[in-house]
Order: C-alpha cells, then structure tokens, then sequence
C-alpha cells in the first residue's frame, strides 16, 4: 500500500530521511517511533507529500507520490492525516469540520455528507458534540473531531503524527482506543507515537528511527523484549524507565 | 457668536447636501467594494511564492502607502490624460480612491491571514482542499472576521479621504459645502454641515461595525 525505495530527503545540508526502504502492505498497522530529530514526523510527511522528497521513489496505493506530474489530490483523498495539534477550522463546527472535504473535494451532496459526518462523529464518541466549536471541546474531543474529519473521506490509509502528545494524561486514552477501533476494522495505519503500550498491542511492526535511518523493523514484541541495535535498546531504556 | 449662525441658508441648501450626501455614500462604497477586491488580490499576489506575482504587488502596496492620495489623486486626474486616456472625473476619482485604500486594505488582510496557525492550511491540503478552495473556506473567512475592526476603520479613512474628489471638481459633500461659502460667503455654515453629514456616516459605519463583529469574530481555537 505504501512503498518507500530509497528515499532521501535534506533539509538544506541536514540528512533527514537517509536511504529509506519500507513496504507497509493494506491493512497493516505500523507504529514508527524513535528520538526527536530522528525523521519519523517527516517520513509520515512525506506519504501526503506535505513534504516533497528529492531522491528515491514513494509509491502509495499505486501512485508515484514522487513523480511532480502526479495529482495529488487524489492521493491525498486517499490519506487521512491527523495532526499533533488537531489543526481543526475553528470558524466551523464539529460537523462543518468533517464534511467540507467531502462536499468539496469528493463532490458529495451536503445532505449525504452531514449524513456521512453525524454518523462518523457518533463512531468516535461526540454524537453529543456534532454542533460544538472546537474551542468548546477538550482536546481529546478535539482530536477525535480531527479523526472524524479523516474518517469522512473514506481514506485507504491513516497517518497519525504525534496524536496524543499535545494531550493531557487522561485523555490520551479516549484517542488511542479510536484509534484501536480503526486498526481493528482493518484500515491501513502509520502513527508515529511514543505510547509504547499502544504499540505493543495493535501494532503489526515497529519502526524505530535514528537520525534520519531505518534503524529497525520488527513486531513489537521482539523489539521491546530483544531489540537488536545498541540504539534501539539506548532509546527502550529512555522511554520505559520511568 | 451663534446668532450670526444663518440656518435659513443651510435649509436652503439641503436639496444640495442630501444630493451631495448620497454622491459620497455611493462614490465611498464603490471604491470600498474595489478596495476590499484589489486588497484581497494585491495581499495573494504578494503572499505568493512566485516572485513574478510578489514583487508587483509589493511595488503596488509600498508606492502607495508611501504618497500621498492628493498627489496620487492629481497623477490620475492631470497624468492620465496627458498619456492619451480619458476618463469622467468619477471613474477617475472612484479610481483613485479604490487603488489607494486597496493597498491599505492588502496589508490588513495580510495580517489577518498570517494570524492563522498553519497547520490548518496542512489540514486542507491533506484533505486534498485546492489552494482556492483553501483560501475560500478556510483562510479568508477567519482573516476577513478577524480584521473586522481595522477593516472598517480603513473604510471610515476612505469616506472621509473621498472629500478629496471635491478638488476634481466631482459633487459630493465637501464640494456642497464649498459651493454655500462661495455662493454666499458662509463657510462655517457650509462646512459645520458638510460635517455633520460625515459624522452621521461615520456612526452608520460604526453601527455595521459592531454590528458585524458580533457575528464574524471567531473565538479561537487554540
């Protein structure tokens, strides 16, 4: 569903994504986790191409997501993305925020997109809360508005980039359940996260990061219990200690 | 002091203003729909990342707000024609006008687009919005409702700017308090007038004002 081959991208003279070569098959959940600065946000970037890459081939759901002649609104159609902060319109409301990419990009009528845009918010849990701003919402409530509002395109895939870090503790396990509901109805799921009890239990593989390289690819179980790089055990023992 | 005040005279003239009255409130709204137009253009051209596109637009904004409209005015009036290009003195006015403030106007908007937090710009493009579309229902709406104040203090610039048209000898509220001074020697009476139809302008716009930020302003988000 998602194929990196080679990837390279700088930052001027900075290396953010070196050599990348990762297949993610449909259906298939990856966590990609690792140190700040190591290039997973930007790896994620890059499937949308928020972030254009300069080297290599990124292929997603058939379409050279690399080649500058490609539509990418239609590959975006495809992706759903969810932010670190939500970035949800906060002139419209919960339901406005889930339909105007249905109604303007996917060309759906406003009657069936409101439809489309009730019942997904129920799915995420805000029945209650389809009319609310999203400055009256907390920010769990916020980001499962943003889930919705990826949901609503019928996406192939999800990207998730940092979900639950802008939250506060007691809300970041409203969003990861959503977010478990997804990987469990089978959608194809990239969310870069340092929640590793998240990861150990819906993810298929774990990608953990390091200055700009695939450092390592496996289950979470066999990462967590006997990563194989000196980085990937140095990096275990930062998060897991405390 | 007050029974030199000649109201007869002013009665007298009233036809004159109320004419006049309306001149300067249909001249003031065209330039300000031109305005806002030409800054909402003026203010993407320059947000652009071409430089074709930027670099005219910033030559537009600065060489504006850096003369002044009477200059600006008389180019357009005295210039114009001399390059072979006619125009009746209110198109010429109304297009002095719309070309000043909508430089003003680029620049207020400008500032209101730059307030929003990008990542709602990324959220749209992720949802694979158009860059139009973008700007349509996304950045415009919060920029536009945001500046709702400093929006319609340009526009109370504008009305009070347009008496400058009296000196290209266009009709308007100014120019009838000019003719009652020079008709019968009454300038307090002509231009105490002329006034209080602006002041009575100035509170329409002000009541819009309030009006529309109650409706517009948004309260933000994060």
């Amino acid at each position: 569903m998602i194929s990196f081959k080679n990837v390279n991208k700088w930052y001027g003279d900075l290396h953010v994504l070196n050599n990348i070569d990762l297949e993610i098959a449909a259906g298939e959940v990856v966590v990609v986790c690792g140190p700040s600065g190591s290039g997973k946000s930007t790896l994620i970037r890059c499937i949308n191409r928020l972030e254009p890459i300069q080297e290599g081939e990124l292929v997603v759901d058939n379409m050279a997501v690399h080649d500058k002649n490609t539509n990418m609104t239609k590959v975006r159609a495809e992706i759903g993305f969810v932010f670190q902060s939500f970035n949800l319109y906060p002139h419209m409301t919960a339901l406005q925020n889930t339909t105007i990419a249905p109604i303007k990009v996917r060309k759906m009528k406003k009657a069936d997109a409101e439809e489309l845009g009730r019942e997904t918010l129920a799915r995420v849990g805000l029945k209650d809360r389809i009319y609310s701003y999203p400055a009256q919402l907390s920010g769990g409530q916020q980001q499962r508005v943003a889930i919705a509002r990826g949901l609503c395109m019928n996406p192939k895939i999800m990207l998730f980039d940092e979900p639950t870090s802008a939250l506060d503790p007691e809300m970041i396990g409203e969003v990861l359940d959503t977010i478990k509901m997804l990987a469990k109805g089978g959608m194809t799921l990239v969310v870069v996260t340092h929640e590793m009890g998240f990861a150990r239990e819906v993810a298929n593989r774990v990608v953990f990061m390091d200055d700009g390289h695939i450092v390592e690819v496996a289950p979470p179980i066999d990462f967590f219990t006997n990563a194989q790089t000196e980085r990937g055990k140095a990096f275990l023992s930062s998060i897991l200690s405390h | 002091m007050l029974e030199n005040f000649n109201f007869r005279v002013i009665w007298e003239y009233m036809p004159l203003y109320g004419q006049c009255f309306f001149a300067t409130l249909w001249l003031s709204a065209l330039s300000l729909l031109g305005a806002v137009l030409v800054g909402i253009l003026a203010c993407g051209m320059r947000l652009s990342q071409s430089r074709l596109l930027s670099w005219p637009a910033g030559i537009y904004i600065e060489s504006i707000r850096s003369t002044p409209l009477l200059a600006q005015l008389y180019f357009f009036y005295f210039g114009l024609p001399s390059l072979g290009i006619m125009l009746p003195e209110w198109v010429t006015g109304v297009f002095a006008l719309t070309l000043n403030s909508g430089a003003y106007y680029a620049e207020i908007i400008r500032s209101g687009i730059q307030a929003i937090h990008f990542g709602q710009i990324e959220a749209g493009i992720s949802s694979g919005l158009s860059y139009f579309q973008r700007m349509r229902y996304i950045v415009l709406p919060q920029a536009l409702g945001m500046t709702v104040r400093p929006m319609l203090g340009q526009a109370i610039v504008l009305v009070k700017d347009s008496s400058l048209l009296s000196l290209i000898s266009i009709m308007e509220l100014t120019r009838a308090g000019q003719l009652l001074t020079s008709e019968r020697f009454m300038p307090a009476e002509g231009f105490l007038t002329t006034a209080a139809f602006y002041l009575v302008i100035y509170y329409l716009l002000k009541a819009f004002s309030n009006w529309s930020e109650k409706r517009l302003i948004f309260k933000e988000a994060f």
